[in-house]
């Protein structure tokens, strides 16, 4: 159904010229006054069930959702039937990311009775969805879009379902790029696993932090305020001054002041993969990690250069579970308590 | 309060005024009056001002088990080593209900001669520098 | 997803039967094979007579259906496969460590290794005053009073350090709380670290102690008289006067039980748990 709106418009004649309406403006232009106009407007796009009866619109829906789960299940591998080319680790490769939701915390103790703290992040249908040449993406490197956490695809608009039509997958709630040297890329429509990274990996986390809304400087940027007491009128929290006055004339760029808060991406580097759970899909990642529960993170191998030791020969280009490298339920980090053992000392 | 339950007969155990003389949950800062667990006469004389932290040798200013300690005591000043606080610490370590130095010389030897309360099992880290202290207590918790 | 991932771990768990049926299995052919080479006789197979294995610390296991506060979920939009893979975990713990039924309240030995103790271990005794955490997070508060001095010790219940957990009286209190012990007199908190267990029921309800404590004379470390903490185990009648316990009502929140939203039922979810726990544990 296109639907019919109408708007008063009120407009000057001059402005009328210009405005990309359909309207016959003979007798308007002529009396050269505001005038109200009746404009109509079609509006294309419709509900995806508006003309479905609820029988139809609830089939599809099921139906949707098997054929989703039944893609993912099947545990596609498009590098089998027309490889690309399958490439060593050398140094100075940059691997593809994961898109993983976060969980929640727990503790873990280390052989030597220690507590640590862990976040636990699980790689829900994660997939690459494109791979980007170097000359498409910014003529440096090339890259790999990645999705991750299967939705719904309605209320999605067409042109982003095509994303994934073209490869093959369910729709995704996120995608992120993830630059990659030319040795590890991997084609589209592969899945990806939590044993992309092994325990004792440092990785870097990227999320959205948790917003706080409209905060002051004390709680943003950690100023001071004044005291509570001591004759102080109205000024306990306030930023204080801005800045010199007479010889800039003005406040500089940047200054730290109230606004709002949190809500950006934020990436933390450098954490350490205690233990990754392959049957769930679940990395034990030491400590925290911006974003709140159920918030999609981005994991990557860490960029500090001090830990590319630890990430030596990771498998490349990524984990491919066909059944190439059999993997427990569980692995653990040496150093980690496992709770199935006997105690340790 | 006193003054509002004049007139009120009261069971004995109200009637008397108590003093805390520990901060009430907070790791040992300047101020804090903590309590002598040691037999040294100085830290056991009556005096009627409770010994009062004036200096905690850390970094941050907050002292906590195995940080050295200057009290101020019977009008004079003294070394001390917090053996026990009332703050919660790690898990599995104990927490006291009182804050507890004992006295120590410049040197680390203790100025008493035993100590009745429990120390902490975590004290034992420090074993080379308070040998001769973790060797007068008499139990470990 | 959460009906996926329990069929996908039905099916491990067939799996896992599976694989002990086979390895039960080798090991039988092993010991028939040692068997005949030793009596060149005909190829008989005897069953082995059974081992008994009899526990003497768990001589006195509870026969309650009780569940552990830690396992059940808080109230939150957690993602439950969050709570069903630390659960396993707590499991896989569980059948390392005996942790036994206690309530706040009750008397527990604790053994845990030390490296700064005498032998590497630490025991001490206590009455347990709190319970907190949820998972594998889960704690507990011993409460005693040792040379006069009043110590508290936090333990972690699946620390790798616990070594023994032994309940020395079954018992709950009052209370769900005995954070006021700190402001009792020390009498109430005072427990002989030689003390013998107490034998009881296996079965039926577990005995609450009528015990009202007595107060060292005010100011406490929180205002137990306020009607925020409920509490029943104290004898305000000694410490405080009418007047002061109708002051403490001001602050009393009558509506807060008639919130509906604050309202968590947790009896299904409870007894979905338990059974987990009761196949995973004798598994």
């Amino acid at each position: 159904m296109t639907a019919l709106t109408c708007r008063f418009i009120s407009l000057a004649d001059g402005l009328l010229r210009v405005a990309p309406v359909i309207v016959c403006r003979t007798g308007a232009a002529l009396q050269r006054t505001p005038v109200i106009h009746c404009v109509r407007t079609h509006r294309t796009n419709t509900w995806w069930d508006e003309h479905l009866t609820e029988e139809n619109s609830s089939f599809l829906k099921k139906i949707i959702a098997d054929e989703y789960q039944q893609l993912t299940a099947d545990k596609l591998n498009p590098l089998k039937d027309e490889p690309w080319a399958r490439q060593e680790w050398v140094e100075g490769s940059r691997r593809v990311g994961l898109v993983a939701v976060k969980l929640g915390m727990m503790p873990v103790w280390t052989k030597s009775g220690e507590r640590h703290v862990v976040t636990m992040l699980q790689v829900q249908d994660c997939h690459v969805v494109k791979h980007l040449s170097k000359e498409e993406y910014n003529g440096k490197t090339a890259a790999l879009v990645v999705g991750g956490k299967n939705v719904s695809p309605f209320h999605r608009p067409e042109g982003y379902l095509e994303i994934f039509r073209n490869a093959g997958i369910p729709p995704k709630q996120k995608l992120t790029t993830f630059c990659v040297t030319d040795n590890s890329i991997i084609k589209p429509g592969t899945p990806l696993y939590a044993a992309h990274f092994r325990p004792g990996q440092y990785v870097d986390i990227t999320g959205k932090t948790i917003g706080k809304g409209f905060q002051g400087v004390m709680k943003r940027w950690g100023f001071k305020g004044q005291p509570a007491s001591h004759g102080q009128t109205k000024t306990h929290r306030r930023p204080g001054s801005l800045g010199p006055g007479g010889d800039p004339a003005k406040v500089f760029k940047g200054k730290k002041m109230p606004g709002r808060m949190g809500n950006v991406y934020d990436t933390v580097y450098g954490l350490k993969i205690w233990r990754v759970n392959t049957k769930y899909n679940v990395l034990y990642v030491n400590g925290s990690v911006p974003g709140h529960r159920n918030c999609i993170v981005k994991v990557r191998d860490t960029v500090l250069p001090n830990r590319f030791e630890k990430n030596k020969s990771p498998p490349f280009p990524t984990f491919f579970a066909d059944g190439d490298e059999e993997l427990p339920e569980d692995l653990y980090d040496e150093d980690m308590f496992q709770f199935g053992e006997p105690m340790p000392e | 309060m006193a003054l509002s339950l004049s007139g009120v007969i009261l069971p004995k155990l109200m009637q008397q005024r108590t003093f805390s003389v520990s901060a009430t949950v907070a790791a040992i800062q300047k101020l804090t009056r903590v309590r002598v667990v040691d037999n040294s006469a100085l830290g056991n004389a009556h005096h009627h001002r409770a010994p009062k932290v004036i200096h905690v040798y850390t970094k941050n200013g907050v002292g906590k088990v195995g940080d050295r300690v200057l009290l101020a005591i019977k009008g004079q000043k003294k070394k001390a080593l917090i053996v026990g606080h009332k703050m919660p610490g790690a898990r599995m370590t104990p927490r006291f209900d009182s804050n507890n130095v004992v006295l120590i010389e410049e040197n680390g030897n203790p100025t008493g001669t035993r100590i009745k309360t429990p120390l902490p099992t975590h004290l034992r880290k420090m074993e080379g520098e308070y040998s001769k202290l973790l060797a007068i207590a008499q139990r470990f918790v | 997803m959460a009906a996926c991932t329990r069929r996908a771990s039905e099916t491990m768990g067939l799996l896992r039967i599976l694989r002990n049926l086979t390895h039960n299995e080798r090991l039988l052919s092993t010991s028939v094979m040692r068997h005949a080479a030793a009596s060149d006789g005909p190829p008989k197979f005897t069953p082995p007579a059974k081992p008994v294995i009899i526990d003497k610390t768990q001589k006195e296991a509870s026969l309650r259906r009780f569940l552990s506060p830690e396992f059940i979920p808080p109230r939150q939009r957690t993602n439950p496969v969050k709570f069903s893979v630390e659960r396993k975990d707590m499991i896989q713990r569980r059948k390392v460590l005996n942790i036994p039924e206690f309530y706040v309240g009750s008397i527990l030995a604790v053994s845990m290794s030390d490296p700064h103790a005498s032998g590497n271990l630490n025991r001490f005794v206590g009455i347990c005053t709190q319970r907190s955490g949820k998972g594998l997070g889960a704690t507990f508060i011993l409460r005693n009073v040792v040379e006069g001095q009043g110590v508290e010790i936090c333990y972690e219940l699946y620390s790798p350090r616990m070594r023994n957990i032994e309940v020395l009286k079954l018992e709950k209190r009052l209370d769900d709380n005995l954070m006021y012990l700190r402001d009792a007199l020390s009498e109430y908190s005072t427990f002989d670290f030689n003390m013998q267990p107490v034998r009881f029921e296996l079965t039926g309800d577990v005995s609450v102690n009528q015990l009202k404590v007595k107060m060292k004379p005010k100011p406490w470390s929180k205002r137990w008289e306020r009607p925020k903490f409920n509490i029943q185990g104290i004898r305000f009648d000694l410490c405080l006067t009418p007047e002061m316990m109708e002051h403490a009502q001001k602050w009393g929140e009558p509506w807060r039980e008639y919130d509906m939203l604050k309202e968590y039922d947790t009896s299904s979810l409870e007894k979905q748990i338990f059974q987990e726990v009761e196949e995973n544990l004798s598994k």
